[in-house]
């Protein structure tokens, strides 16, 4: 009992930041259709932006911020660039753009920046923990899910009371019709990879601060998870992303501990093969949103 | 105010308007009947923005619109009511409303929503309802409020009446009939073309993408060969 | 399966060895030119074509973009890997093996053999898998399968050491247990070809290539798209297989990085950038790329010369550096989906401009084919109930018609009209109420079904299979909706229909440079191609004027009248229907308020009120 309340707090640790990122995925994807490929590149920037300050002496305090900013700015570059020239493609031609621009940024890391592993420290606290009871909670989990917890409060306030957050769910329901109300396509999509960036950033900080380290090819891990989470979720619903997040980073947890000990490795595999079976069984994902009736 | 001129436009394969022609006085009520596939709907969403023509013009106020997206034409005070109504389900009837004020500075939003409420009472009600449970009738006043919220000086409809019982296609003209009064300007398309010839000023009959016949409501009712207008002439050897 | 020999075997043959040749040819003749060194880069380019094909098998031919082929590539790596590989080396690497793999030789003919075998039972998992997700060109989900595929391989063969030798050490060939020789190598290119080439021509490929291009179009004509794309599946699978056998008997060595995310770039760049529909188009991607890739690298070598200018100062040197390839690939792709999705070649083939150039003048034309009587079948549609959450599209509406005569629906937007088609076709089950076709229930079968019975429809918005040639798309027709039906009748040809639709001249040009008429012309023989009891045509009219309309009325007559098939039409324009139909019925609200003579429902003033609406309110 102990052990799955501890697995349930680790997990929720984890499934935290995969919360963030899967919100992220589906936000871009209501708008545009387009799955983000890309979306962990953002998270890369972040960590040689880390790797840079290190080297420069100045602590996290400095680090976080322009990780942030930087996810921000790495997303509408992004945009600008490859993806406001697809809007309305096939979805053929959107994956293969996503894909490719994938490739095309974390390759410009390998070029231009370094092919090995840069290191920074993490921060002094991540490795601390507390008793709760018989429980043992990493500050760094705590740390986490607060700031996810607040992250996804402030943005459901973004979305929901907004006129932007307004704009984006209208923009995802019906995009035409958007535009016949006078949403002004550029500005909800534009704002849509800003918001994008900027939850990618959060998560990237802590995912970071765990790592420890970059190289150029980082960006698949938080990608994936990311896409997954929002497709356990369903692709078109935010709130879905979010459980998808946490879902996945418990069922991580569990999976894990319970997996015989030569197969543990293989938990990434175990939920990957669970997941393309959700979507076998269940293509629309495991929360369908109560769609009201269509008049 | 409104003068559309020699519109030619493609709808996939299929040349839906052929060199369409039409005009909206300020202040008058002009009505567009015609079978289903003549070209009705594809001529309010070029006039709209939405699907771009391939030959011909679109002047608003003076001003040649033709080929600007349609939030730009919402900002110059043009609005549609799309066929099928379009109103975001998912979204509460008060969400509905604000979206549709997307254009409308925001200090003046909270009122102009209030007086969508007092106009439509249905909708005051169930102000915070998803739009998704509303009834046909109740989604049809939606998504006129929605566009009169942004107080267009060009309100277009299409099909209005749409899958509605009698009782609210009354509702519908009765709220033409309204807004006429009040000196708005309206282009609306309708299948029911004997009520909308009645509330109209004039009319356009489009047929395979052409205007077949114009002229006042009254004239065009009054015409004993309005159906085969509508539905084209039969080849039985004996009308032509 | 070939219905014509020289255009669908003999021709493609010819052209797969003329470019098998050309490409072989090519590689050892730059080998000879380079040097030694560039020995191994000409045999990986010659492997990477035997994948790529073997990925275009099933990208190009369905149209779903798998990202999981190179999974596929994995599991075969690994199979052959472990059987090939001496015991006394794997005793050496994995001696823990499972299942006893490390005792086990069986040399590498047999580990190939073997390899494919354990990889076309996943994949046929795997197929199964994508048909229920409803998998389409394009779709999302196909893609989703498939990339967790790929991770799935990946993930195992870096964590499960005992099987695979984990992630960093690998398994390993004995030196000088790798291929030594380029014959097998150049045997399976050709055979990877003609493959390739065939299936496209096949009967199975010409329809999967023809629910690529329409899916809802092709269930009409009778194709079902899911048998197709599972044959694509394991036919694309096998020369993955051994496509990627050969990659690791040639590197003499296996690592779970090598069958991952670079090479599925790789392989669907080059798949791109030559054209994803064609098997030459392949084969050229694969030489630009290869080629593209090679300049880069020594670009980024230090001391590379062109032309005595060095190119390793600054500025140029920021630009040209190690690693380029892999931006170079990105760009590639990326640049082409921007600009050129089609790649460079679209679905160009060498057969088919060799034929076409040979072929000279156009054969003649067939004489003017004779009429069929039609079989002696009732359809009866009866008491169909349809309702949309609240909203009741159908109210017990019904139909009859006989293959000798031409029925026609009318009805105001919003009748039910198109919800009728869609119950009698199957796009739509019925709340209750039946479509019986001679002695056949149809209720609630799908629309291929349906096809196959013998009622095959046309769609308002025209859906043609637009890449495709005229003949192809009549063709495509033909082929999927004579299959299953066992009468002996015979069937006007698909000659006969193109010269009767008035299309002879526009045989071999694509259904996307039609004009509309010819379009709407086409849409009918191909329908009539499925040589079915009962034609269904959804406003065949729609944006015609009055003098097309009218020519439309001979065009239907003449094609049912070859094909001997019972007509239902439904059209707003009176003219056309008036001229055309024996009976006609009129709907409104769901329900059946008037049927006739044209000239009784015209006049009957429920049909005008209908209509134009009622004048008073009520």
């Amino acid at each position: 009992m102990t052990e799955l309340t501890q697995n349930l707090i680790d997990g929720l640790g984890r499934g935290s930041i995969y919360a963030l990122l899967a919100l992220g995925v589906a936000i871009v994807f209501g708008v545009m259709h387009l799955l983000n490929f890309a979306h962990g590149e953002m998270i890369t920037v972040g960590g040689y932006l880390t790797y840079w300050t290190a080297l420069q002496g100045w602590s996290w305090w400095v680090a976080a911020p322009l990780v942030l900013v930087g996810a921000v700015v790495t997303s509408l570059v992004i945009e600008r660039v490859a993806f406001s020239r697809v809007r309305g493609s096939s979805d053929f031609t959107l994956l293969l753009t996503s894909f490719g621009v994938h490739f095309v940024v974390s390759a410009m890391f390998l070029l231009y920046v370094s092919a090995s592993v840069k290191t920074f420290d993490r921060p002094g606290w991540v490795a601390d923990t507390y008793a709760v009871g018989p429980l043992r909670v990493e500050v760094f989990d705590t740390v986490v899910i607060a700031t996810a917890v607040a992250t996804l409060l402030g943005t459901s306030l973004l979305l929901n009371r907004t006129m932007f957050g307004l704009s984006l769910r209208a923009a995802a329901a019906d995009f035409d019709t958007a535009r016949l109300m006078g949403v002004r396509s550029d500005t909800v999509i534009r704002g849509a990879f800003a918001l994008s960036g900027l939850l990618a950033g959060i998560a990237g900080i802590f995912w970071l601060m765990r790592a420890g380290s970059t190289v150029p090819s980082a960006g698949i891990d938080p990608m994936l998870k990311g896409v997954l989470a929002a497709l356990i979720g369903g692709l078109g619903s935010l709130r879905g992303a979010v459980a998808g997040g946490f879902v996945l980073g418990i069922a991580e947890v569990v999976l894990r501990s319970r997996l015989p000990d030569g197969i543990a490795g293989l938990t990434e595999g175990v939920v990957f093969v669970l997941i393309a079976l959700l979507f076998i069984f269940r293509p629309q994902g495991l929360v369908s949103v109560a769609r009201a009736e269509r008049v | 105010m409104l003068e559309v001129a020699g519109l030619t436009a493609r709808y996939g394969a299929i040349a839906a308007l052929r060199n369409a022609e039409l005009r909206v006085g300020s202040g008058e009520v002009i009505g567009l009947i015609g079978p289903n596939g003549a070209g009705k709907t594809t001529l309010l969403k070029c006039i709209a923005g939405l699907v771009s023509p391939a030959r011909g013009t679109v002047s608003f106020d003076g001003e040649v619109v033709t080929g600007w997206a349609p939030e730009r034409l919402v900002r110059s005070g043009l609005a549609l009511v799309p066929e099928h109504r379009r109103i975001f389900v998912d979204l509460t009837v008060a969400e509905n409303l604000r979206i549709g004020a997307v254009t409308v500075p925001g200090p003046q939003r909270a009122q102009r929503l209030a007086e969508m409420g007092e106009r439509f009472e249905v909708l005051a009600d169930k102000w915070d309802t998803p739009a998704g449970y509303l009834s046909g009738g109740e989604a049809q006043q939606l998504a006129i409020a929605r566009a009169l919220v942004s107080r267009p000086r060009l309100l277009m409809m299409d099909e209005p009446s749409l899958g509605l019982a009698p009782v609210l296609v009354d509702l519908v003209f009765d709220l033409i009939d309204e807004l006429r009064a009040e000196g708005s300007s309206l282009l609306v398309v309708e299948q029911n073309a004997s009520r909308l010839l009645a509330a109209a000023d004039r009319a356009y009959v489009l047929r395979s993408g052409e205007i077949v016949a114009t002229g006042t409501g009254e004239q065009l009712a009054a015409r004993a060969d309005l159906f085969e207008a509508y539905v084209g002439p039969s080849v039985d050897g004996e009308s032509s | 399966m070939f219905p014509d020999r020289r255009r669908d075997v003999a021709l493609p043959l010819l052209g797969a060895a003329l470019l098998w040749a050309v490409f072989v040819g090519g590689g050892l003749l730059y080998e000879m030119v380079a040097g030694g060194a560039a020995e191994r880069l000409v045999t990986v380019m010659f492997i990477d074509a035997i994948v790529v094909l073997g990925i275009g098998i099933y990208v190009g031919n369905t149209g779903i973009l798998s990202f999981g082929h190179i999974g596929f590539g994995s599991i075969a790596g690994y199979t052959f890997a472990l059987f090939a590989i001496a015991p006394t080396e794997k005793l050496n690497r994995i001696p823990d093996a499972p299942f006893g793999l490390a005792e086990v030789s069986v040399g590498p003919w047999g580990a190939v053999v073997i390899a494919v075998v354990v990889t076309l039972a996943v994949a046929a998992v795997i197929g199964v898998g994508l048909a229920r997700s409803g998998a389409e060109s394009g779709a999302v989900a196909a893609t989703v399968i498939t990339l967790a595929l790929l991770f799935v391989t990946h993930e195992v063969a870096r964590n499960w050491p005992d099987l695979t030798g984990g992630e960093r050490a690998g398994l390993f060939f004995t030196i000088g247990g790798a291929l030594d020789s380029r014959i097998p190598v150049v045997v399976c290119l050709a055979g990877a070809v003609v493959v390739a080439r065939l299936f496209a021509t096949s009967r199975s490929g010409r329809l999967a290539i023809v629910a690529r291009e329409d899916n809802l179009a092709a269930r009409a004509m009778g194709v079902n798209p899911l048998v197709q794309q599972m044959i694509a599946l394991l036919l694309s699978v096998a020369v993955v297989s051994i496509g990627a056998s050969l990659r690791v008997y040639e590197d003499g060595s296996i690592l779970p990085g090598n069958f991952f995310f670079s090479y599925t770039l790789l392989t669907l760049v080059m798949l791109i950038v030559g054209g994803r529909n064609g098997v030459t188009g392949a084969i050229v991607g694969v030489a630009v790329i290869t080629a593209a890739r090679e300049l880069a690298r020594r670009l980024g070598q230090d001391g590379f010369e062109v032309f005595g200018v060095g190119l390793d100062g600054p500025p140029l040197d920021w630009v040209f550096r190690e690693n380029l390839q892999t931006v170079v690939l990105g760009v590639a792709m990326l640049g082409f989906m921007l600009w050129r999705p089609g790649g460079l070649l679209d679905d160009w083939e060498l057969d088919r401009w060799l034929g076409r150039t040979r072929a000279g003048d156009a054969s003649d034309p067939p004489d003017d084919p004779a009429p069929h009587s039609p079989r002696d079948r009732l359809l009866v549609v009866r008491d169909v109930e349809v309702a949309f959450g609240g909203f009741r599209a159908l109210d017990r509406a019904g139909i009859e018609a006989t293959t000798s005569e031409v029925v026609g629906i009318i009805g105001p937007n919003g009748a039910g009209k198109t919800t009728l088609v869609n119950v009698v076709t199957g796009v739509v089950t019925p709340d209750s109420g039946t479509v019986i076709l001679g002695d056949l229930d149809l209720t609630g079968r799908p629309p291929h079904h349906v096809a196959r019975a013998g009622l095959v429809r046309t769609f308002q918005n025209l859906r043609l299979f637009s890449a495709l040639t005229v003949r192809e798309n009549v063709e495509g027709a033909a082929r999927a909706g004579l299959r299953d039906r066992n009468d002996d009748r015979a069937v006007p040809g698909v000659d006969d229909l193109i010269f009767a639709a008035g299309l002879w001249e526009h045989a071999d040009r694509r259904a996307r440079e039609l004009d509309y008429g010819n379009s709407r012309r086409l849409e009918l023989a191909r329908a009539a191609a499925a040589a079915p009891d009962f034609l269904l045509l959804d406003e065949p009219t729609s944006g015609m004027n009055d003098a097309e309309s009218l020519a439309m009325v001979q065009q239907v007559r003449r094609m049912a009248a070859l094909v001997g098939a019972g007509v239902v039409v439904i059209d707003h324009d009176l003219n056309f229907i008036t001229s055309i139909c024996d009976r006609v019925y009129c709907l409104d609200q769901g329900r059946v308020i008037a049927q006739g003579t044209p000239a009784e429902v015209k006049a009957n003033p429920l049909v005008q009120r209908a209509y134009l609406g009622g004048a008073e309110p009520s």
